[in-house]
């Protein structure tokens, strides 16, 4: 089956400033692709550069098996953008902009704009220039979604949301990739796209460091391990510790009576649960995997060995 | 599928802005024209304008309001109608391309099924329908106070004239929509706008002095408009020809530009 976006050494100078230096990827149909980095890492640029917004300076795009430069009106009425700042001025009600923008896009389902609407708590009847940044936000979710497109890109498409609007927003999100449509979304933390990515690319200086699933980043992510035993004196225990594939940072916390030590795991628990199982333990904490923390490393340019 | 999305949008929500300025140019209209029997037709007016500099004269045209359609030429459509057409014209000029891009929104309405090509000539259409509708209410007014204001102004000259009020404003319109959509940015469009008009007024009031700067008039849409006081004595058409073929050349070239650079970037 083809990709629906794949992009192939794309470059793209603003004047003398490389903004993009070369970046492969794929998004297969029917999946939810998500693209996390810090500002300015690029992630906005690779998303304009699908819409045909801006022009590669170099490499190559297919969007839904096309490239965009060629694809025309065509094309973009087959996706759904959300474009990561939206401004909407003018005196207008969401209602009227929405007709504006259904006029200009692919056909819409009747009551499409409606329910939507209500999901996110959205009253189209206001101007769009009296409405929060929020309210802004779902207008612009609204206006990507209503025509059921075979794409949505979707630029930090939870920004300004609250928790219980964000938690809609993934329901949208899974929804759309249940009825296979291809989703491509970006964020500047994991948090927002683990929920609902299956694929993550994670973006830094214009550079893909890393394309992974969500499950392949957990693994490899970091995990704390704390507990505390007895019948057994600090030293062996670190020794014994420190044993284990993967564990790293061991510190002594306590050790009259009662040893307790800390580390870090990374990798397989495995070993690590049959090493405890030799100890008389009396609390154990392992923590879920920071996801997070394995990306800020990735983000700070440290190297991730071993990937 | 709605025809021309792009244009009913841009023409429909600015009506308020539509509005205002019809509002501007008929006050303008009823302000100027009813004065005329008691002003410009006046053996103490003209005995006034003869007592003026005669450079002042030339320079606001003030040489031609004895008669009735010299004034109607020299107060409503050489001055004050040419400013408020001139001044609603480059803001919507500059706002259609340039503004939007500026503003941010450009970029969502290329992300659908629109091209580029599309949007300058919807908007650009949007500007000269708002502009011609502009200057057929000054023709329908002046028309309308023609007979009580005892200007004697003819109906063909009349006609004419609006075809070329609406030209030249729209030439200071499109350089606006031009210069703001090669650029992307509403400040320089709205620049480019107000130098195509104040310098074609310029280089009329100046060149019309002396001898020695005549070839100055050469230069000034103003005068290709105005040299011959249509309202008087008809219009020229070739004139009329080029402001309107250039401005079409201006929205031409805006189309092509946008079609080949990034936007918002």
């Amino acid at each position: 089956m083809a990709t629906a976006v794949s992009a192939r050494s794309l470059t793209k100078r603003f004047g003398r400033r490389e903004v993009l230096h070369g970046i492969d990827f794929e998004v297969e149909p029917g999946t939810v692709f998500g693209v996390i980095g810090p500002n300015g890492a690029g992630k906005t640029t690779t998303m304009r550069c699908l819409l045909d917004i801006i022009r590669p300076s170099g490499g190559e795009i297919r969007v839904l098996g096309i490239d965009p430069r060629l694809g025309g009106p065509g094309l973009r009425r087959r996706i759904g953008y959300l474009p990561g700042e939206l401004f909407l001025e003018g005196r207008v009600t969401g209602r009227k902009l929405l007709a504006h923008y259904q006029a200009i896009s692919g056909p819409i389902p009747p009551g499409r704009i409606d329910s939507l609407a209500e999901r996110l708590g959205l009253d189209l009847d206001r101007h769009t220039r009296q409405l929060s940044k929020g309210n802004k936000q779902k207008l612009g979710l609204v206006q990507a979604f209503m025509h059921q497109p075979e794409l949505l890109v979707l630029d930090e498409p939870t920004s300004g949301l609250d928790p219980l609007v964000q938690q809609e927003f993934h329901a949208m999100v899974r929804e759309a990739k249940h009825r296979g449509q291809t989703i491509f979304l970006s964020s500047h933390v994991l948090s927002e796209v683990q929920q609902t990515a299956d694929t993550v690319a994670i973006l830094r200086d214009g550079r893909i460091i890393t394309v992974e699933s969500v499950e392949g980043l957990r693994e490899g992510a970091v995990r704390h391990v704390r507990f505390t035993t007895h019948g057994i004196p600090a030293p062996d225990a670190v020794a014994l510790l420190s044993g284990v594939p993967g564990i790293g940072q061991v510190e002594v916390l306590e050790e009259d009576g009662s040893v307790t030590l800390s580390a870090t795991l990374e990798g397989a628990i495995q070993p690590l649960v049959r090493m405890l199982g030799s100890l008389e333990l009396t609390d154990l904490v392992l923590d879920e995997p920071d996801l997070e923390e394995a990306v800020l490393k990735m983000y700070s340019g440290q190297p991730e060995d071993a990937r | 599928m709605t025809t021309l999305p792009l244009f009913r949008r841009a023409f429909l929500d600015t009506w308020r802005s539509t509005l205002g300025w019809a509002a501007g140019l008929a006050a303008a209209c009823f302000l100027y024209l009813p004065l005329y029997p008691s002003l410009g037709g006046s053996a103490e007016m003209q005995d006034m304008v003869n007592a003026l500099p005669p450079e002042m004269t030339k320079a606001l045209n003030y040489d031609q309001i004895a008669t009735g359609p010299g004034y109607a030429q020299a107060t409503l459509y050489g001055l004050l109608g040419f400013m408020l057409m001139t001044i609603a014209s480059v803001a919507w000029g500059a706002a259609a391309v340039g503004g939007d891009e500026e503003s941010g929104q450009l970029e969502l309405t290329l992300a659908h099924g629109v091209t580029r090509g599309q949007v300058v000539l919807e908007r650009a259409l949007a500007l000269f329908l708002r502009v011609v509708l502009l200057a057929a209410l000054v023709c329908a007014l002046v028309w309308l106070l023609n007979g009580p204001a005892q200007l004697d102004i003819k109906l063909d000259n009349l006609l004419g004239a609006t075809v070329l009020f609406a030209g030249l404003a729209l030439l200071s319109g499109t350089a606006a929509l031009c210069v703001g959509t090669v650029t992307g940015r509403r400040t320089y469009g709205l620049a480019a706008g107000a130098t195509v008009a104040v310098l074609g007024y310029v280089f009329n009031a100046v060149g019309r002095q002396s001898k020695e700067v005549e070839w100055l008039l050469e230069l000034s849409p103003y005068h290709w408009a105005y040299g011959n006081s249509p309202v008087a004595n008809g219009a020229d058409w070739a004139a009329a020809a080029w402001l309107w073929g250039i401005s079409a050349a201006l929205v031409a070239v805006a189309a092509v530009a946008l079609e080949r650079r990034d936007v918002g970037a």
